[in-house]
């Protein structure tokens, strides 16, 4: 095709979206309440993701390791005669001291899946252990630090894990682990993060999927209105010899300038709408935190954008092919 | 008197043996059971002028529609302007139309373009440069008469000027045939005469004609080949309207 022909098509088909005004005005707004929705299901999911995200990262497993308290505080060390723990040697435990400790947390954080790990000391973790206790903490200190018992809590680690997924399989990792004598996690909460961000993945999957056939169906519509308003002209140009290419171009121009069009109106409506839930959200919950809404624009418009360029050229091209195939007559009467 | 520049003239007048339409056994049902050609074999030369009559229903839309290859034959072979139909692919059909002009009984001129923009619009579909369509669509409409009402829309002409636009428009790609399909059937007797004397003076410098018409006297009085259709079947060819 021809330059000269190209501009001329080029400018029919921002001339058609004028004089048909008042259908590309319906199908711009109703694009942009589909295209609206999905934003806000994108932002939505974003968002839940992100909360999901911190959640993931404070969801800790503690890792007790092999060591002499642990060792001696066992159960299986219990004399039920004597109601005391037997004595121990060093070869009933793995983790003799802080390096081999280090070791250990340096070994976890080679293990696939995790995220950090964080090494704390018996000491600290008794002291964790009383602050939860809080005023009853009082009555076990004098028993915990007399001569007969010490600490009973073992060293151990704080282990985060990338993804929750995987958390049975990671967990089982650790537990093999020698020097590893417990775990303590709550899986309960991993499991329903778990479900949570699947459920949110489906959900939005289908809206937008769902959204995407409607908006294709508004474009369509559009394009097939405006082929029959025009109907006259395109039996002209088949009848002097225009190529199926050269009917075709405003139309998909046409399609395509009003899915960007709405691309554009949505991602300013989305702005201001989301400025203003989120200014609410944040007034009611202040433990809440949404991402601000640049972090993901180009995410949120290239969607639009995507959207809007595939409803506009599929349906254009998919009408027109269709019309010119079987409705565009030269010399039939109109 | 009409008078037809040289620049829309495709060639000195010729009525050489060179056929450029030729029908050979053509016959033509639609899926309906409709029998609309009966084997037609027909020979249309260069430089002629004919007329087609016959009845409503007769067959010579479709005889028109198998010109312009909007419909293929059952059976037989068409060749139109050097173009063997029959093969023809879908993508070529396109460069085929540019070689002809079509006039349509009911004008279709493009309401909201103006008398210039619809004669201009058959030159964007070729491509045509700006110079080259400010340049023939002026000359264009100087022949039919019509250069003061350029920036007209066809609501504003009457029905005669409208089909001296269709005119214009059918001729301005400069095609070896204009097809006319009734194209006085929508104006009054005079701007009729007016019309064909025009078709008349387009075939005098060498541009074939091919003309569908109903008017009888119209015929008679230009003294042209007439080729009668009826029933699908041409039932009679005569050279200077002798048959009607």
């Amino acid at each position: 095709m021809k330059l000269t022909s190209v501009k001329y098509l080029v400018s029919n088909g921002f001339k058609n979206i004028w004089l048909n005004k008042l259908m590309s005005i319906a199908s711009i707004g109703v694009l942009v309440a589909c295209m609206s929705v999905i934003g806000l299901a994108v932002a939505l999911s974003i968002n839940v993701d992100h909360a999901l995200s911190q959640l993931e990262k404070e969801n800790v497993v503690m890792v007790f390791f092999d060591d002499r308290n642990s060792a001696l505080y066992a159960e299986s060390n219990l004399n039920s005669e004597t109601g005391t723990y037997n004595e121990i040697t060093e070869k009933d435990y793995t983790v003799h001291n802080f390096e081999e400790a280090i070791k250990l947390c340096a070994e976890i954080e080679k293990l696939d899946n995790i995220a950090t790990v964080e090494y704390f000391t018996g000491e600290d973790s008794l002291n964790d252990q009383m602050a939860t206790m809080g005023d009853q903490a009082k009555f076990f200190e004098s028993f915990l630090f007399s001569d007969d018992y010490g600490n009973p809590m073992p060293s151990g680690a704080r282990v985060s894990f990338v993804n929750l997924e995987k958390f049975d399989q990671t967990l089982d990792n650790l537990e093999a682990m020698k020097g590893v004598d417990s775990t303590s996690s709550t899986r309960d909460l991993a499991e329903k993060i778990t479900l949570i961000k699947h459920a949110i993945s489906i959900v939005g999957f289908w809206i937008v999927a769902i959204l995407l056939l409607i908006s294709l169906m508004i474009v369509s519509n559009t394009i097939r209105v405006t082929m029959y308003s025009r109907k006259l002209e395109i039996s002209i140009m088949k009848a002097v010899g225009a190529t199926d290419s050269f009917v075709r171009l405003p139309f998909m121009i046409e399609g395509v300038t009003i899915g960007l069009l709405s691309a554009v109106i949505t991602v300013v409506i989305l702005y201001f709408v989301y400025k203003a839930v989120a200014g609410t959200i944040l007034n009611v919950m202040t433990i809440a935190t949404l991402i601000p809404f640049g972090d993901f624009f180009w995410i949120i418009f290239g969607i639009f954008a995507g959207i809007g360029v595939f409803a506009g050229l599929f349906s254009s091209a998919f009408m027109i092919n269709k019309y010119l195939r079987k409705e565009g007559s030269e010399f039939r009467a109109l | 008197m009409i008078v037809i520049s040289e620049e829309f003239a495709t060639g000195q007048r010729q009525r050489t043996a060179e056929p450029l339409i030729e029908f050979k056994g053509v016959s033509k049902n639609y899926a309906n059971g409709t029998h609309a050609l009966d084997d037609v074999n027909i020979r249309i030369n260069k430089g002629e002028f004919v007329f087609v009559v016959g009845p409503s229903g007769a067959g010579k839309s479709t005889f028109m529609k198998l010109i312009m290859k909007e419909e293929k034959p059952n059976t037989g072979e068409i060749t139109v302007n050097g173009f063997k139909l029959n093969k023809m692919k879908r993508s070529q059909v396109p460069y085929f139309r540019r070689t002809m002009g079509i006039v349509f009984q009911d004008f279709r001129l493009i309401p909201n373009m103006n008398v210039f923009e619809n004669v201009a619009f058959a030159m964007h579909v070729v491509g045509a440069s700006r110079q080259e369509i400010r340049k023939n669509v002026s000359r264009a409409l100087n022949l039919v008469g019509l250069a003061e009402k350029a920036r007209c829309k066809p609501s504003e002409l009457s029905g005669g000027e409208q089909q001296r636009v269709g005119l214009a428009r059918a001729l301005i790609n400069r095609p070896n045939l204009i097809i006319a399909d009734e194209p006085t059937g929508n104006v009054d007797p005079n701007m009729s005469y007016e019309i064909v004397e025009l078709l008349t003076e387009i075939n005098r410098r060498g541009t074939t004609i091919l003309m569908v018409t109903h008017e009888h006297q119209l015929v008679r009085d230009f003294g042209q080949r007439v080729v009668m259709i009826e029933n699908g079947r041409i039932v009679a060819d005569n050279a200077n309207g002798g048959l009607l």
